[in-house]
């Protein structure tokens, strides 16, 4: 739907193993960007920027489970990808139950890695198209007048034009002629769109 | 019955009955019975032995002569705010606090404060216990850890061997995804040869590493004779016995540690070997986790074997070993834990053997495992 130049970032306190997954995301032609701490990734972190997180979940000062939770916080919707340890497993699993997309043991095979990115990359995508379309259906409704806000919430409820009528104290033909509007401003050629599109606003959360 | 005569506070004692006087005279802990401006009216004979002041010397003084400071200066204070507020920082809780004895000498002790109702002003008493001995334990034991901690540098074996495990993980992974990401670079024709030389560098420098990493463990294990030296079984046991039982309380799994009497000496790293025993307990305690019958405990035991060796032996009423889990209980990577590197005994026997001893497992009769392990005595003729 939008061009997506995703990065994806890594952040592990081993220079080697850091050096050698930029050399993989090269080597796959993904973009990459290094980060030797937490503090490091989260001083630089731009939630407008797609991609996705490689994370190692043991490290000296912030660890990668205390990074997830500062990016909750923030309401951050990078997909988190955690490379543990062997002893980690406990961890990592709190970690998915935390919403991160997957974990991996170390030492792993390129292609387990490479899957698991793909998968994220595809999620994130999913998510900031969403997000993208749902901005653009609030600004539409913002366009509303009030009395059309209302003629929609009821049409979306499933009313026909009489009962809304009867319901607002207006003509029919009036509710007509706001319902045209309704569906002009909100760009929707029919009320199944109509009713998807409220719907997707309702939803808070993915 | 009251405001008939003025009571003197000094005197208060000879009011009590005598069985009130046996009760007061026959605890432990010092009790004490002071009024609404802190003067001391009842003063039992442990407060007497606790403190060094004999009751003639302090009955209706006041009571913060028996504190050292900062107690000694707040505590009218306290009294007062209690009076005015009734919202008490201590009655009915109980704390620790400091006392003082009649040398000036302060000293630890747990303070649990009552109040008694009278139909004027109120009184308290206060129990107090002096608890020295427990300090210095628990400071023992605190001791211990660190010390064993820092020789040791970590206190398990379990713990090593992670941290061994995520060492050579990193040069690993490190390597594997310079190899593989090579591939894909050549298969691709995108790499070009400078790049794919400085890589295979980088693989050769992470390879040494992981090289270091298995050298430092062979030292650890193997050549470090030079932590061994003659040392009593009473030595190894004494320290090793807070630290168990501090485990074994934590999960409250009995253990007994019966060390026979006169036993020669032996040539050993201590803090090794402290590993090893303390290692042995862990999994006993593991096995014992979902006992009904845990309260039959764990026992350690210390003997002389044969002529010239000592069998040390750590018995648990655990679950006991399938036939399988016997077979394979000492090699590497063999756990039956859900979190577990399979190291532990593995370490525990190269241990043993580099002292010269055997360690080794029996089925106990009464079911659970008994776990031994033998080192050489010094013969006395070199010594």
């Amino acid at each position: 739907m939008t061009d997506y130049n995703p990065t994806v970032f890594l952040v592990d306190d081993d220079e080697a193993v850091r050096d050698s997954l930029g050399l993989l995301m090269k080597s796959v032609a993904l973009a990459s960007q290094s980060f030797a701490s937490a503090d490091e990734f989260l001083a630089e972190f731009d939630p407008d920027c797609p991609g996705c997180l490689v994370l190692d979940i043991r490290m000296p000062g912030m660890s990668g489970m205390e990074l997830q939770q500062k990016l909750i916080e923030k309401r951050a919707i990078l997909p988190i990808i955690f490379i543990t340890g062997h002893g980690d497993i406990p961890m990592a699993v709190e970690a998915m139950q935390r919403g991160a997309v997957d974990f991996i043991p170390k030492p792993f095979r390129d292609h387990e890695l490479l899957d698991r990115i793909n998968k994220a990359l595809e999620d994130d995508q999913n998510n900031r198209d969403t997000l993208l379309e749902r901005e653009e259906v609030e600004k539409r409704i913002e366009e509303l007048t009030p009395r059309e806000k209302q003629v929609m919430e009821l049409v979306v409820q499933g009313k026909a034009n009489k009962v809304i009528a009867g319901d607002l104290d207006v003509s029919q033909r009036t509710v007509e002629i706001h319902r045209a509007r309704v569906m002009e401003k909100m760009k929707a050629r029919s009320l199944a769109r109509l009713v998807r599109m409220v719907m997707q606003i309702q939803e808070q959360s993915f | 019955m009251h405001g008939q005569t003025e009571r003197p506070a000094a005197d208060n004692q000879s009011h009590a009955v005598p069985e009130w006087k046996a009760l007061l005279d026959a605890a432990v802990d010092a009790i004490i019975v002071i009024d609404h401006r802190g003067l001391i009216e009842t003063y039992n004979s442990a407060a007497e032995v606790m403190f060094g002041f004999s009751a003639q010397e302090v009955l209706g003084k006041n009571v913060s002569l028996l504190m050292p400071e900062p107690y000694k200066s707040a505590h009218d204070g306290y009294i007062h705010n209690y009076l005015e507020t009734r919202s008490a920082r201590i009655i009915g809780i109980g704390r620790e606090a400091r006392g003082k004895r009649k040398g000036g000498a302060d000293f630890a002790i747990d303070l649990s404060v009552g109040e008694i109702p009278t139909a004027d002003q109120p009184k308290f008493v206060g129990i107090v216990r002096d608890i020295t001995e427990r300090k210095r334990s628990e400071e023992e034991v605190h001791q211990t850890r660190e010390r064993l901690a820092q020789f040791g540098r970590l206190s398990t074996l379990g713990e090593m061997a992670a941290s061994l495990a995520h060492e050579l993980n990193q040069p690993l992974t490190a390597i594997a995804t310079y190899t593989q990401a090579c591939q894909r670079l050549i298969e691709s024709g995108r790499g070009d040869d400078d790049q794919i030389l400085a890589t295979l560098k980088k693989c050769d420098a992470q390879a040494q590493r992981a090289g270091e990493v298995i050298r430092r463990l062979r030292q650890f294990v193997k050549k470090r004779e030079a932590g061994r030296r003659e040392v009593s079984c009473d030595d190894i046991m004494h320290d090793l016995a807070a630290l168990a039982e501090v485990d074994a309380r934590d999960n409250r799994i009995p253990l007994t540690i019966d060390v026979a009497r006169g036993l020669p000496n032996v040539m050993a790293d201590t803090v090794q070997i402290q590993q090893v025993i303390l290692n042995l307990i862990r999994n006993g305690i593991d096995a014992m986790m979902n006992m009904d019958h845990y309260y039959q405990g764990i026992l350690v035991s210390v003997n002389k074997f044969k002529k010239d060796q000592v069998k040390i032996m750590v018995t648990d009423h655990g679950s006991g070993m399938t036939k399988e889990t016997e077979k394979s209980i000492f090699h590497p990577f063999f756990t039956t834990k859900r979190s577990g590197l399979g190291l532990g005994l593995a370490i525990c026997r190269s241990i043993i053997e580099s002292h010269g001893g055997v360690l080794s497992f029996k089925r106990n009769p009464s079911g659970g495992t008994t776990f031994y392990f033998t080192l050489p005595i010094i013969s006395e003729t070199k010594a």
